[in-house]
């Protein structure tokens, strides 16, 4: 079974890899781009895809995938059928915070296909949140891309006392766990 | 033409004198009399000469224009020559230099009279461009032509459409609007419904507003459809009266009216260009076309207060010649008059406010008035209003609003400018920030979207939480650092203006108010200590992710400085004490500024614990203190850390809380530090040892390699004189109030 693992391989030194899982191609790219323009200190490497599984046969050459972020365009019923269909191929451990949903397009309301609801349901049910954003406007994809650039940090081990699970939790739980009330 | 110009003569009383205008040339001379020279009809051109063959040469070609149009027969054959011709000439004046309000009135009357063909009608009043004004007369009797039915349907559609175009050069709208019934009939015919709408929607003030319209319109819907005139017309009922309209309309609505501008278009862009070039444009009525009138979007009209929209009828003298204004609302006071305080107060009795809500924000005149008006319509049409808005432009639920970013933050930030200036905020703001938080980037309008959650009326945490302070936590832990500065700030100005808004509600609540209060006030003290706890995880999750950086510490203990004076200061009795990730890492930082401000936080809680206690042994107070005695045992183990640490130099043994920094000395020696017991006394404080540095520096004068050793017994005392010196306040009272100078000696044999 091809199903990508989220521990199967150890890190690269100073690098951390994204991948993007979409239907929009183009957004995709943009995104990327984006994502590259800003300047980090470890090398980021992104890979996109359309769907997983991922195919088997290049495997080897892969990196390990620090955070995997589900691009749903909430313009397009196909594009969230596809991602409901793509998290079934994933390793259960992605879900211990390596796992981001992007829902785009959500701005333009008479033309959402996809409930908003359905998709913060799903990202609960896979306990991994949800950033929204407009890829169109530049100043938003680069916000957004600074956020996950963030988190990918996190998960990729770079930040000093911050795991990827433990952060996970924090984005997930803020309130209803009342961890913080003393 | 029996309603000629001199019917209408006593109500041209503004204009020029009573007078029987039978002869034309006499009607001219008050016409330069009175409008000066500045309409230009002096004859100038070639023009004027073929046109003034067969008159006196010294007559205006437009004159006799006009005499020809008035006593020619009716029904003139269009193809006739001489009419042609004075048409060119009425024509070719009106577009070049506009038409005094005189001769808009005659020419209105001819055309929509019926008396010559459609055709005709439809010329002349295509070339109706007043030069200043339009008298609100001359608008009443083209009503009146248009009841008689004498003009086809077209002709009224453009009269219409004229009337839209010109609606901002009416120069008194108070009797037009008393004609609103007449409008309103016009809605049954189909083909003038729209533009009766517009004219509607631009005439509507809210003693307009009734049950019985609203009931009318709603069945012209049905007939109709869903017509966006009629969606616009409604709406505007909703934004006056939102307790009549009970249907929800459509948000999406924005093109409502066909532009009827665009026949006039340029002449009227002319006459702008014009009036704002001479120094002549000295006419009162012109306000509304002085004013900015960029209509690049709809912000200027909504927020600028609309010079129409009360009644402008400031001369006594014509209120007595009109009997509507004298019964109909000669007691209100046009609140674009409105320009200081006393005014304010004479005249509040008899304020109405403006047709367009909004352009009160800006008005702090009328923000006083709001604030003591107990009408509840005010502040259902500024719910309304409001919350629509926001809706509606609020860039990141609609993207074609990005491009209107700008204006949108003005928007927000006079939103919160008038919540400033009003203490409290506004309750559609609230379910905007609930409704749209969510979703937002973090990144549109972001300090005025956070300046607004700092005005969030206090409600239950619980109902906040969820979609408040959960999108807003996952802001937080994702964006930069100056994203969490900015979060703690608009929280701690969130805690303040709570806090501001209890202390207000105790003055003015009397005794007999007190099981109320009682009650409201536990609510309020848990709410505000849910405040309290929530920013106290998100600062310690923050100090964690940002690697303890100074610059958020320094916003963090500045939130927690209004937390240790809630009781004294807010009279509120609660204590909470910041959570451990926060005091021991400002305890142990690295700059001087985190440590001296936390010194001064925990005096200031020594003196609220201090003071609490000695009210609940008195028996002052009946409340029930949210502060138990694990507060006081919490503020007991960090005192006793940081006099450990700052002074005994015993924090690795005395140190009792549980997340404290207590170590065995195993561990300890394992580190192989010198003298560790001292490491964080004043002098080996990494956040202090370079005051000590510079302290022996100028003590022993010369570059030998500084002995922090020498820092004790008597050179103490002078150390702390010095660090008191060097603006390190926070210490010295903290010093001065915690720490027993009486076992001053058994401390520095301890030190030892």
């Amino acid at each position: 079974m091809s199903t990508l693992t989220a521990f199967g391989k150890l890190p690269t030194l100073n690098s951390a890899t994204i991948l993007l899982v979409g239907t929009n191609e183009i957004f995709q790219q943009q995104f990327a781009e984006t994502i590259l323009e800003e300047t980090q200190d470890l090398k980021i490497n992104i890979h996109l895809a359309d769907c997983l599984p991922l195919p088997p046969e290049r495997d080897h050459i892969r990196p390990r995938i620090d955070l995997i972020v589900f691009m749903v365009n909430m313009q397009s019923k196909h594009s969230y059928s596809n991602i409901e269909a793509s998290l079934v191929h994933l390793d259960a451990n992605f879900f211990l915070g390596k796992v981001c949903f992007l829902a785009t397009g959500a701005g333009r309301l008479n033309q959402i296909s996809v409930d908003v609801n359905a998709v913060l349901k799903l990202a609960d049910l896979y306990c991994s949140p949800v950033l929204f954003c407009e890829l169109e406007c530049k100043k938003i994809r680069i916000a957004t891309a600074q956020r996950l650039l963030r988190m990918l940090q996190i998960c990729a081990g770079h930040m000093s006392g911050v795991s990827a699970l433990s952060f996970s939790s924090l984005m997930k739980n803020s309130i209803d766990d009342s961890s913080f009330l003393a | 033409m029996k309603r000629g110009v001199t019917a209408k003569t006593p109500k041209q009383a503004l204009t020029h004198s009573c007078q029987k205008q039978t002869d034309l040339s006499a009607w001219k001379a008050s016409v330069l009399q009175t409008t000066g020279c500045k309409n230009g009809q002096k004859p100038t051109g070639d023009e004027q000469q073929t046109a003034s063959d067969d008159f006196d040469h010294r007559q205006d070609p437009l004159e006799e224009a006009l005499t020809y149009l008035k006593k020619a027969k009716d029904r003139t054959s269009q193809k006739n020559e001489v009419l042609q011709k004075h048409l060119v000439t009425v024509e070719k004046i009106a577009q070049e230099k506009g038409l005094a309000p005189e001769e808009l009135d005659i020419l209105l009357n001819i055309a929509l009279s019926g008396k010559f063909a459609e055709v005709v009608s439809t010329r002349l009043l295509k070339n109706l461009v007043p030069t200043s004004v339009i008298t609100e007369d001359s608008v009443i009797s083209a009503v009146s032509w248009l009841c008689v039915g004498k003009c086809s349907r077209t002709t009224q559609v453009i009269f219409l459409k004229w009337l839209i175009a010109m609606f901002d050069f009416i120069d008194q709208k108070e009797q037009v609007n008393a004609l609103y019934g007449f409008f309103f009939g016009f809605l049954q015919v189909e083909k003038l419904f729209p533009f009766a709408c517009h004219v509607l929607y631009l005439l509507t003030r809210k003693k307009n507003v009734k049950p019985f319209r609203v009931r009318r319109i709603l069945d012209l819907q049905t007939k109709f459809g869903a017509e966006p005139p009629l969606q616009a017309l409604l709406s505007l009922y909703k934004n006056f009266c939102p307790e009549m309209v009970s249907v929800t309309l459509p948000t999406n609505t924005k093109v409502q009216f066909k532009n009827s501008e665009n026949l006039w278009k340029m002449a009227i862009s002319n006459i702008k260009r014009r009036l704002y070039g001479t120094p002549l444009t000295s006419q009162p009525n012109l306000i509304d076309t002085t004013c900015p009138q960029s209509r690049k979007r709809k912000w200027h009209t909504k927020l600028v207060l609309p010079v129409s929209s009360a009644h402008s009828s400031s001369s006594p003298e014509s209120q007595r010649t009109s009997p509507i204004d004298l019964i109909g609302h000669g007691d209100t006071f046009p609140v674009e008059q409105l320009q200081t305080f006393p005014q304010l107060l004479e005249n509040i009795h008899c304020l109405e406010l403006p047709s367009r809500i909004g352009s009160v924000l800006a008005n702090r005149l009328l923000l006083h008035y709001v604030n003591c008006v107990s009408d509840d319509s005010v502040y259902r049409r500024m719910y309304y209003w409001m919350g629509q808005t926001l809706r509606e432009e609020c860039p990141w639920h609609k993207v074609e609003n990005q491009q209107f970013e700008q204006e949108f933050k003005d928007f927000l930030r006079k939103i919160f400018e008038a919540e400033c200036f009003l203490q409290e905020g506004f309750s559609s703001c609230e379910e905007f920030l609930y409704r749209s938080l969510p979703f937002w980037d973090g990144c549109s309008c972001r300090s005025q979207v956070l300046q607004l959650v700092s005005w969030i009326p206090l409600s239950t945490f619980s109902e906040m939480k969820s979609y408040l302070f959960k999108p807003l936590a996952q802001l937080f832990f994702t964006s930069s650092l100056y994203f969490k500065c900015s979060v703690l700030e608009c929280l701690r100005e969130l805690l303040l203006n709570w806090l501001n808004w209890h202390i207000m509600q105790k003055g003015t609540t009397t005794k007999s108010a007190a099981d109320l209060l009682n009650t409201t006030l536990s609510g309020l003290v848990s709410s505000v200590a849910d405040l309290i706890h929530f920013v106290g995880w998100l600062s310690t999750v923050a100090l964690r992710l940002e690697n303890n950086s100074a610059f958020l510490m320094h916003f963090i203990l500045d939130f927690y400085e209004i937390v240790s004076d809630v009781y004294l200061m807010f009279n509120l009795p609660l204590v909470v004490m910041p959570p451990a990730g926060v005091f021991y890492t400002a305890l142990l930082s690295m700059d001087s500024v985190s440590l001296d401000h936390l010194c001064y936080i925990m005096y200031r809680y020594r003196a609220n614990l201090i003071a609490a206690k000695q009210n609940q042994q008195a028996k002052k107070t009946v409340l029930q203190f949210k502060f138990s005695s694990q507060t006081c045992q919490e503020y007991n183990q960090y005192i006793t850390a940081m006099v450990g640490c700052l002074w005994t130099s015993n924090v690795f043994q005395k140190d009792f809380h549980h997340q404290g920094i207590r170590m065995d000395p195993e561990v300890l020696e394992r580190t192989r530090v010198k003298a560790y017991r001292k490491s964080f006394n004043i002098v080996y404080h990494p956040a202090l040892t370079g005051y000590a540095m510079l302290f022996l520096q100028e003590a022993q004068s010369g570059d030998r390699t500084p002995n922090f050793q020498l820092i004790q017994g008597r050179r103490w005392e002078w150390y702390l004189e010095y660090l008191y010196t060097q603006e390190l306040q926070g210490l010295k009272l903290f010093i001065k109030s915690s720490i027993n100078r009486a076992s001053q000696s058994s401390q520095a044999q301890a030190s030892k």
